[in-house]
């Protein structure tokens, strides 16, 4: 008897599954997927590229082999895998994307260069999973058929929306990248054109004597056919003068046309420098290559040459009074030239001036940087940018600086020059995007300049480091032309031609290679355990998580010293610089060494707070620090509060900040006691990056995330500490081993409001004791435990001064601290948190600031709660609004409230007065009697 | 633009399209590969109206040729639709090309499908890009199946390619701006239920988070129903409100699939009926407001949007499939039931309430209006929002080690990231699902998924 799991061994399986097909249904093939592959995982979608991450390849389309890759960005062969590099090229590069004549147009006398725009073409091969943003460009090669080499950069990715979503940023770039190519190309082809017109002139004197010598030697009104030859030779050679003279004219005119594409923006020095060189070479050409009236003195020339060996003559550089060092031979050119295929066809790095190759080359790795990871990790960051813009008072909380100049902004032009034509002028005013490479924005570059205008040419500054003269000629990489390269086996390098990353260009771009280093490995607690293919590239997209943001947050802070608000004076300028190492030696003061164990760093002048408020108990701090004028009768806030300076300019500088009024006897004595104190380096610094005087970055604030997961972790009373550092109240941790502390301090260091730009607010380790005016300027501290008398000081210290602080025992895992029994905290210092990864958690920990410094804005701007609404309103009507908002619109308790009233007097002080530091004063000094409780693990 | 076309053949059929006002589209193009004489162009519609705006002929068919070069190496799968975007500057032009292979003479052929604008419109194009290109795929499904037929695809392609024209005609002179004015939205009045109940408003906001930005504000007046827009509008991004429409005051645009907010006006008897296929075609699901009345209705999540769409596209389909003239198609009007057991009723009220925009609400309107403070604190609020949504991606990535494992820990997701309420944790969803789509069905999907098998099953009974 057969049964029916017998059946059903015998039914194929498709067909089983598949018993009720309706012929009349609609193929799969015409159909949509109900379920389709994104549904069941939205991470898998761009899992079938061939390649780990995107890359940058550049590509030729040579006219000898057709389609070929050129170069990679990065150069790993193990970011394209298996890719195929050979067919895509043949697919980007088989767009027909010119469509120009190019060549020897009918009816013109001459061969006609073309000027073609780039052209930018999005396509994919959806079978690979393979998509690029595809730029084309044409480079002028005289010896290329056309004179003209197709070449395309293409940002090869495996998510199609990502390059479409960022279309105009990559066109920005690469047309950037496109016009330094190009630009070093024309200079490149000038120099060739000015040796092929040596060669021509001399070949044309030699054929010219030769005519002359057979012309004399046979009878009068008979030619040989060998003379013949030699008249049709030199009518070529003629010819070809015209010729290349024209072509001359014509790349000289290059800049003088009507630029079609709306993106391509060139350095106009650069330009006007390429066409002021070109001109005078016409100049000179037009003047040397006289061959049809080659009188005595092209005779004499001629003489020279065969006298001097063929050597330079100097009478034309002498009578234009250069002096040059005369470098190039001038080569008899043959008849014949070499067929198509026996011929070298220069590389890319030949067909273009070193110094622009160089840039060039930098930019798009610039930009392979810039755009790597995830998309919706660069989204973010976008909007981010975007919002943080728009709140600018309360960024200096818990936010990274913001440069002002953000390469965001598309909308803004910027030629990119590879020879930092405008770095001199724009410096100071605006330091240099990092993303878009080294070269600041030109201020004058987006105005029109006539070239001819002599204006225009006075500023030239560089032609003898760029010029075409004669004594760089020896230094082309293309010196053998076509015909006196006879024997070149060198088979065009197909594949390994990039050589950059040496030269004056990698000193130049040094800083923003150092930027680039590689990503943080992000040492996660429970680190993935299976890592494939596909999840490699998703790996290289949460590097994008960290290394965009650290690009970023080290762009901002490395390189745009702006601070939070934006303080345009030359006073605040300088003090920025503070952090930044240039100016160091103007700014650090050696400690005195006999006070000091282990010293041997310094301590910042100008991290020394200037006004140093009062001391106020904390019941009336919010009444007195708060803005009790209504905001618009303050400042003009219509746009991104830019304020400057408005303790001079405007009402708000009368007002009354009590903080102010022991300042300056405070920070005498602030100053004074930096003699006392070390800020020693131990043996693993590194494991601390803050306090350190350098700008904090995005990277380094995401590493403290890590950090700080594991604190919370480990820490049961984590939200204690937290509170004592939100609510403003000093931590102090305690403890032998440098390390540890310092890995503590750097976790904790994240949750320091207004830690300011160089982590003014940290001091990671400490080895002497404080003083009271130390508790002003730092809220966390890392303090040393020694068994010496200095020690036993510094536990004097600590418990003299214990009301003030809370003091976290790295050794023995206690926290002595006020009691904090409320909710604010309770969803980022959950020591049972499911958050697996220091990166999540430092998101998550950014929600929950960003939330805490929201209320706080909300606090201090709602003038209600600080102004009395009638004038029969005294201030504890007020005070009694305040804490009603607080309690019942807010829900907070008494210790939530402290927090938001901390922050809101940080705004308040960094509103009203960020032109003495904002972020590097510390706030009014505050304590309360509340007795401290000892927390345990 | 250049002068060194290739003749125009004779051949090409042209229709010329009328648009109200400007059209920035310059034409589009029906191309295929001819298996003996290469790209050839089997049809142009261009808009009707100023010809000195527009390409010649022979410039048209050039484009439409170039779309194609290349495309003899293409090696996609069957049904597949690629697309190609090219911006031309030598040529001044941008083309935005889906390439799909379709039967024609009774040979598979690649085909194009081109739209072709100045590229003075990139910037005011790019946005819409998405919106276009998915219209145009799904016409394109259509085609497929009427060129597999031996019909002309052009008469099923030209429905959508005059509706494309329109909705970029109707973009250029109604679309919000990329920076909408704080002073122009509610958020700008004195004390909150000035210009309309604040739970309303309230309301509004949280639904239209909720369904990821889109919604649909409709009304009598349009000054009213445009505030209400500029108010959704604040909470999207720049790129979002390049793609949201004003309403026209004189008389209605048509509901557009694939916007994110748009104003639509009533009818003089006070009487708007939303197309239930476009509805349902819009990438995510939509929020109805009724500014005369002061309701708001949402449509399912993500996941079930998404699950009725598809359901409903292949009922289209395969309705198409089964037709035979062209005669018998059924019109877009005509609602595909046959097949599926779609809820009819798409809009139901917003069943979930959050605390994350009740308080931005409250709390807003205590900021004196007239100054930058209400944009500062609104930026804030967005910040929160984005934060918080890439926070909750970077979680269910940890917790499921990219997908390769289910989400299992919903619960523990909303406690550590704070999520409690349904409502919020709707908004911040949404907000992650424009990061990574698909992210809903990866989350909710399978429970929901067998609940409808189920129910499919009760129904076959």
């Amino acid at each position: 008897m057969i049964g029916s799991p017998d059946v059903v061994a015998f039914t194929k399986e498709d067909e089983y599954g598949q018993a009720n097909l309706d012929p009349w249904a609609l193929p799969e093939e015409f159909s949509v997927p109900l379920h389709p592959l994104a549904d069941s995982n939205p991470w898998a979608k761009t899992s079938y590229a061939k390649f780990t991450k995107d890359f940058i390849l550049i590509s030729e389309f040579s006219e000898q082999v057709g389609p070929q890759p050129l170069l990679t960005i990065p150069e790993d062969p193990k970011v394209c895998g298996t890719f195929d590099l050979n067919y895509f090229s043949l697919r980007i590069m088989s767009v027909d994307y010119q469509a120009s004549f190019v060549g020897h147009p009918p009816g013109s006398g001459y061969p006609r260069l073309s000027f073609v725009e780039d052209s930018r073409v999005v396509l994919g091969d959806s079978k690979e999973g393979a998509f690029a943003y595809v730029h084309h460009l044409t480079l002028y090669d005289l010896e290329a058929r056309g004179f003209v080499r197709p070449f395309c950069m293409a940002y090869v990715a495996a998510d199609e929306k990502k390059i479409m979503l960022q279309f105009q940023e990559l066109s920005f770039r690469f047309s950037q990248a496109s016009e330094c190519l190009k630009a070093g190309n024309r200079r490149a082809f000038a120099k060739e054109l000015q040796r092929k017109l040596r060669d021509l002139e001399y070949t044309h004197s030699v054929l010219q004597r030769e005519e002359g010598l057979q012309r004399e030697a046979g009878p009068q009104c008979m030619y040989s056919a060998h003379a013949v030859e030699k008249a049709n030779e030199l009518a070529n050679v003629e010819k070809s003068i015209y010729e290349h003279r024209d072509l001359l004219r014509q790349i000289s005119s290059y800049h003088r046309r009507p630029r079609r594409d709306p993106q391509a923006v060139a350095c106009q020095k650069c330009m006007s420098e390429c066409l002021n060189e070109c001109e005078e070479l016409l100049e000179k050409y037009a003047k040397l290559a006289k061959p049809f009236s080659y009188t005595e003195k092209g005779e004499e020339r001629q003489g020279q040459f065969e006298r001097e060996g063929g050597e330079e003559e100097a009478d034309e550089e002498d009578e234009e009074g250069v002096k040059r060092r005369p470098s190039y031979t001038p080569q008899l050119i043959k008849g014949k030239s070499a067929k198509c295929f026996d011929k070298r066809l220069k590389t890319l790095q030949e067909l273009c001036d070193e110094t622009f190759y160089e840039a060039t080359v930098e930019l798009l790795k610039e930009t392979e940087r810039s755009f790597r990871g995830d998309l919706c990790y660069l989204h973010t960051r976008r909007l981010e940018k975007a919002l943080r813009r728009k709140q600018r008072v309360t960024n200096f909380l818990f936010e990274g600086e913001l440069g002002d100049d953000d390469e965001d902004d598309v909308g803004t032009l910027r030629p990119f020059c590879a020879v930092n034509h405008t770095v001199n002028n724009y410096i100071h005013l605006n330091p240099p995007p990092i993303v878009l490479g080294p070269e600041p924005f030109e201020l004058d570059a987006l105005e029109p300049q006539d070239p001819l205008d002599p204006a225009s040419e006075a500023s030239h500054t560089q032609d003898s480091e760029l010029g075409l003269g004669e004594s760089h000629l020896e230094s082309s990489p293309s010196d053998q032309t076509l015909e006196t390269q006879e024997s070149s086996e060198e088979t065009k390098g197909s594949f390994s031609s990039d050589k950059s990353g040496t030269g004056p260009a990698e000193k130049r771009h040094s800083l923003a290679s150092a930027k680039s280093e590689a990503p943080d490995p992000d040492s996660d607690l429970t680190p993935d355990p299976d890592h494939n293919t596909d999840l490699e590239r998703e790996s290289s997209s949460e590097d994008m998580e960290t290394t965009a943001g650290e690009d970023d947050g080290e762009d901002g802070g490395g390189q745009t010293p702006v601070s939070l608000l934006e303080v345009p004076s030359d006073l605040e300028a300088s003090k920025d610089d503070a952090c930044e190492g240039s100016n160091e030696s103007d700014l650090l003061v050696p400690l005195d060494t006999a006070c000091c164990i282990a010293q041997d760093g310094f301590l910042y002048e100008a991290s020394a707070p200037e006004a140093v408020p009062g001391l106020h108990q904390s019941p009336h701090l919010s009444q007195t620090l708060v803005v009790n004028q209504e905001p618009q009768a303050l400042l003009p806030l219509q746009d991104d509060y830019t304020v400057g300076s408005p303790c001079a300019e405007s009402p708000a500088a009368g007002l009354e900040l009590p903080g102010n009024l022991l300042g300056d006897a405070v920070s005498r004595i602030s100053d004074g006691s930096d003699c006392t104190m070390s800020a020693s380096t131990g043996s693993d610094r590194a494991a601390s990056p803050l306090g350190y005087g350098g700008v904090v970055t995005l990277r380094q604030r995401k590493k403290a995330g890590q950090g700080a997961l594991r604190f919370v972790r480990q820490y049961p009373f984590a939200m204690q500490a937290l509170w004592c550092l939100l609510s403003g109240r000093t931590l102090v941790v305690l403890g032998a081993d440098e390390g540890r502390v310092r890995r503590l301090v750097s976790s904790l260091a994240l949750f320091v409001p207004g830690p300011g730009k160089c982590a003014e607010r940290v001091q990671a380790w400490l080895s002497c004791p404080f003083t009271l005016t130390d508790l002003h300027r730092w809220k966390l501290i890392g303090l040393q435990r020694v068994a010496s008398p200095v020690g036993s000081s510094m536990l004097h210290s600590l418990s003299r001064y214990s009301r003030y602080i809370s003091i976290l025992d790295a050794d023995l895992k206690t926290l002595r601290c006020p009691p904090y029994q409320g909710q604010l905290l309770a969803n980022i210092a959950d020591h049972r948190t499911y958050v697996r990864r220091g990166s999540t958690y430092f998101l998550h920990a950014q929600s929950t600031l960003c939330h805490l410094a929201a209320k706080a804005f909300l606090l201090t701007f709602t003038h209600h709660l600080h102004m009395p609404v009638s004038s029969t309103e005294g201030p504890e009507v007020v005070e009694g609004r305040r804490r009603c908002f607080l309690q019942e619109q807010l829900g907070l308790g008494e210790e939530d409230s402290q927090i938001l009233l901390y922050l809101s007097r940080l705004i308040t002080q960094q509103y009203l007065q960020p032109a003495t530091g904002g972020a590097a004063a510390p706030p009014s000094f505050s304590f309360n009697y509340t007795t401290s409780v000892l927390y345990r693990i | 633009m250049s002068s060194g076309c290739p003749p125009q053949s004779p051949a090409v059929a042209k229709s010329e399209v009328a648009v109200e006002g400007e059209c920035p589209l310059l034409a589009a193009t029906f191309a295929y590969w001819d298996n003996i004489l290469g790209p050839r162009v089997r049809h142009i519609w261009v808009p009707k109206g100023d010809q000195s705006m527009f390409l010649s002929d022979g410039e048209v068919t050039f484009l439409a040729n170039h779309t194609l070069n290349g495309e003899i190496l293409r090696s996609a799968e069957c049904g597949a639709v690629d697309v190609k975007f090219f911006v031309l500057a030598e040529k001044g032009v941008i083309i935005v090309s889906l390439i799909f292979d379709g039967e024609l003479k009774g040979d598979k052929n690649t085909c194009a499908l081109s739209i072709i604008l100045p590229q003075t419109e990139l910037a005011f194009y790019l946005p819409l890009h998405t919106i276009c290109v998915e219209r145009l795929k799904h016409i394109i499904r259509k085609g497929r199946i009427w060129m597999q037929k031996g019909n002309n695809i052009i008469s099923i392609l030209s429905v959508e390619i005059v509706l494309i024209m329109k909705l970029l005609a109707s973009m250029k002179t109604h679309s919000v701006p990329e920076d909408v004015d704080i002073k122009d939205t509610v958020l700008n009045d004195d004390d909150i239920g000035d210009s309309c109940h604040g739970d309303f408003l309230h309301t509004a906001i949280s639904s239209h988070l909720q369904t990821c930005g889109c919604s649909v504000v409709i009304g009598s007046n349009p000054e009213k129903v445009n505030k209400i827009v500029r108010t959704l509008c604040l909470f999207l991004t720049p790129a979002e409100r390049k793609c949201s429409r004003l309403c026209r005051a004189d008389s209605s645009f048509k509901y557009d699939t694939g916007l994110f907010v748009q104003g639509l006006l009533k009818d003089s008897m006070g009487s708007f009926a939303l197309p239930f296929r476009q509805v349902l075609y819009s990438p995510y699901p939509t929020t109805h407001i009724d500014v005369d009345i002061n309701t708001v209705q949402q449509m399912p999540p993500c996941h079930e949007h998404t699950f009725n769409q598809r359901r409903y596209m292949r009922s289209e389909l395969n309705a198409l499939w089964k037709t035979d003239s062209e005669e018998d198609i059924p019109p877009e009007t005509v609602i595909h039931t046959d097949e599926t057991t779609l809820d009819l009723n798409l809009f139901q009220d917003v069943p979930h309430k959050d605390t994350l925009v009740k308080s931005f609400i409250d709390e807003v309107f205590m900021l004196k209006p007239g100054l930058s403070l209400r944009s500062t604190y609104l930026a804030q609020f967005l910040l929160l929002l984005h934060r918080k949504a890439l926070t909750l991606l970077k979680y269910i990535e940890d917790e499921t080690q990219k997908g390769k494992k289910p989400f299992k820990s919903l619960r523990s997701l909303k406690t550590d990231l704070d999520l409690r309420d349904e409502g919020d944790l709707n908004i911040v969803m949404a907000f992650a699902e424009k990061l990574r789509a698909g992210l809903h069905s990866f989350v909710f999907g399978k429970p929901f998924y067998t609940s409808m098998q189920e129910r499919d099953a009760l129904m076959s009974f």
